[in-house]
């Protein structure tokens, strides 16, 4: 109860005007001031170095997040891609005319209830998939490379499997059915383990983010320890004195918050290119993009950062509260 | 209204500064707490104001007995008494307007409504051409009057003033002693420690004389057994 309570008293109209650099917030207007001086001079709480680590610490979290959502974006529009779609494979090695198979296996799939699309591909396509990894050379058409028959399917009404697979053996010989689920659930473990990696990155920052603060509150107090007095001495309960600071270090996690994802969102608008000059070779550029996708982060994606922002803010915050109420209750 | 049963106090392990000290005052009464420098009043006053704790004996105050006073219970006590420091402890970053307007800023009040109430009473104290001024560029009888200023303002139901008068110059003394002596008479008790005998011959209060550690009560005419 006591923290609904604190909502309602905070002094919510002068919060604009603790967290803008007092320049810009002496031109706010008069219902937006804070209620004279501040009692705990701003700069003794929050220093450059204090906001420049947080900063920091919102920017690689930001990255962290934006990556791993990144990541799940391009692999959940991957897997959606594949599973929508299964591949034929013709081993081209005990078939003496490979186009006239290729026709009949496409006629014979097309026929097959719910298969919406059979797209046989040429040598050549087959050959521009082992690009990356072979170079284009013209010993390519040469090597006995597998063709391919792309069928997409009705996912609303998916084909069985088996079926066709058993009834593909049947009538060819040399033909394999892949409905990518190894990949799919290969993507998923990697997209997994990305978030894993992910969360444990986050939480190490905000443990450090926790731990820089909690230094700080006590640094802020340790200044203030006149003026903690004084505070006491015409009555001030502890938290009066805790919203005090309190206030400084809402004002830092907004402050430096916004620095921090601002300076990451222009890494994500950046990413593409930074992607493509940093690209190496053809495989690396292409392994990249099939983690990260293109490299652009859409519109939840920042407004995850704008999430980041504010939890950094309510970790200043009620870090520096429970720190400040810590170290009273050792004055008494 | 206070009431000292016993009291023995010494600081760490050094010798006892107030011996068995005994006394009660009743509200709405005027004293006195004198004695030679170093007989302990701030000592005393620290004590009735919890920023001390007694070696020995019980201090009540307001019927509370300040021993078993949770901190939240502590506050919310010390919003009812105003205290002036010798060394008046005022805040230097704020203005001594600021300064006056903290108790009631404290209280969570309205800074529009105790506005004019801060003005007037920096005017009646002589500060009115300082209002905006900060602690470090006021004279030593300035910040006497603005720590003043800051007891007073919230209408305590008692005020405690350490040497009060130290610093300002007999025509001011007097205008301070009446304004105390206002306060009084609208229901604040009132203990001013000095040893201005000048100062206390201005008004017929009894003293609490301070002594080699021992409490004794002299010239009593109002309020004190
Ligand atoms: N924090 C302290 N630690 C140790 N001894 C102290 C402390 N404060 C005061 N004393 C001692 O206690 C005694 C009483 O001090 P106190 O300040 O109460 O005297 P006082 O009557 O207010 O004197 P003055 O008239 O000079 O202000 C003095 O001997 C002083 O040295
Ligand atoms: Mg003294």
């Amino acid at each position: 109860m006591s923290f609904l309570s604190d909502i309602k008293d905070y002094p919510w109209t002068s919060l604009l005007a603790g967290i803008l650099p007092s320049r810009i917030a002496a031109r706010l207007p008069e219902r937006f001031q804070a209620p004279s001086s501040q009692i705990v001079p701003p700069a003794s709480v929050a220093g450059r170095a204090l906001t420049v680590v947080i900063a920091i610490m919102t920017f690689l979290a930001c990255l962290t997040a934006g990556g791993v959502y990144m990541v799940h974006q391009s692999a959940s529009a991957w897997v959606d891609d594949i599973a929508s779609e299964i591949t034929i494979e013709l081993n081209p090695l005990n078939t003496a005319d490979v186009e006239k198979k290729m026709t009949l296996v496409a006629l014979f799939l097309a026929k097959q209830p719910g298969v919406t699309r059979v797209t046989p591909m040429s040598a050549d396509d087959s050959a521009k998939l082992l690009e990356p990894w072979l170079g284009s050379t013209a010993a390519l058409s040469a090597l006995p490379v597998p063709r391919l028959i792309a069928v997409e399917i009705d996912r609303s009404n998916p084909p069985d499997m088996k079926v066709i697979e058993s009834a593909l053996n049947q009538n060819f010989e040399g033909v394999t059915l892949d409905d990518h689920r190894r990949w799919q659930s290969e993507i998923k473990t990697i997209t997994r383990s990305t978030a894993l990696g992910g969360i444990v990155v986050l939480g190490l920052v905000a443990a450090a983010t926790v731990a820089v603060i909690i230094s700080a509150t006590r640094s802020a107090m340790a200044t203030n320890r006149g003026i903690i007095e004084v505070l006491h001495f015409v009555g001030a309960n502890d938290r009066f004195i805790s919203s005090e600071f309190e206030r400084h270090f809402l004002g830092l996690g907004v402050r430096a918050g916004l620095a921090g994802a601002l300076a990451a969102a222009v890494t994500f608008l950046l990413l593409p290119f930074l992607l493509h000059l940093l690209g190496g070779g053809a495989v690396t550029e292409a392994e990249t993009r099939r983690l990260l996708g293109t490299g652009e982060l859409d519109i939840w994606g920042y407004l995850l950062l704008v999430v980041i922002v504010v939890v950094v803010a309510a970790l200043c915050t009620i870090t520096s509260r429970l720190g400040v109420f810590r170290v009273l209750k050792s004055y008494a | 209204m206070i009431r000292f049963d016993n009291v023995g106090l010494r600081y760490g392990s050094g010798p006892e500064i107030l011996r068995d000290v005994t006394f009660h005052v009743h509200p709405g009464s005027f004293h006195f707490l004198t004695g030679p420098s170093g007989a302990g009043k701030t000592s005393l006053l620290r004590l009735l104001f919890m920023s001390l704790r007694p070696s020995r004996g019980l201090i009540f105050v307001f019927g509370e007995n300040l021993a078993d006073l949770p901190p939240a219970g502590r506050a919310a006590l010390r919003r009812r008494i105003g205290i002036v420091f010798q060394d008046f402890r005022l805040l230097d970053h704020m203005t001594t307007w600021e300064n006056v307007a903290l108790p009631l800023r404290v209280m969570g009040q309205t800074e529009s409504d105790y506005a004019d109430d801060v003005t007037d009473l920096l005017h009646w104290v002589g500060l009115g051409n300082r209002i905006h001024a900060y602690p470090e560029t006021l004279s030593g009888g300035e910040k006497q009057r603005a720590a003043i200023a800051r007891a007073v303002i919230g209408r305590p139901e008692l005020l405690l003033a350490d040497e009060p008068t130290g610093n300002v110059d007999p025509a001011i003394g007097n205008r301070l002693l009446r304004l105390f002596v206002e306060l009084n008479r609208l229901g604040t008790s009132v203990i001013i420690a000095t040893h201005d005998y000048a100062l206390m011959d201005q008004l017929e209060a009894p003293r609490l004389m301070l002594h080699e550690g021992q409490l004794q009560v002299g010239a009593s005419q109002i309020g004190v057994r």
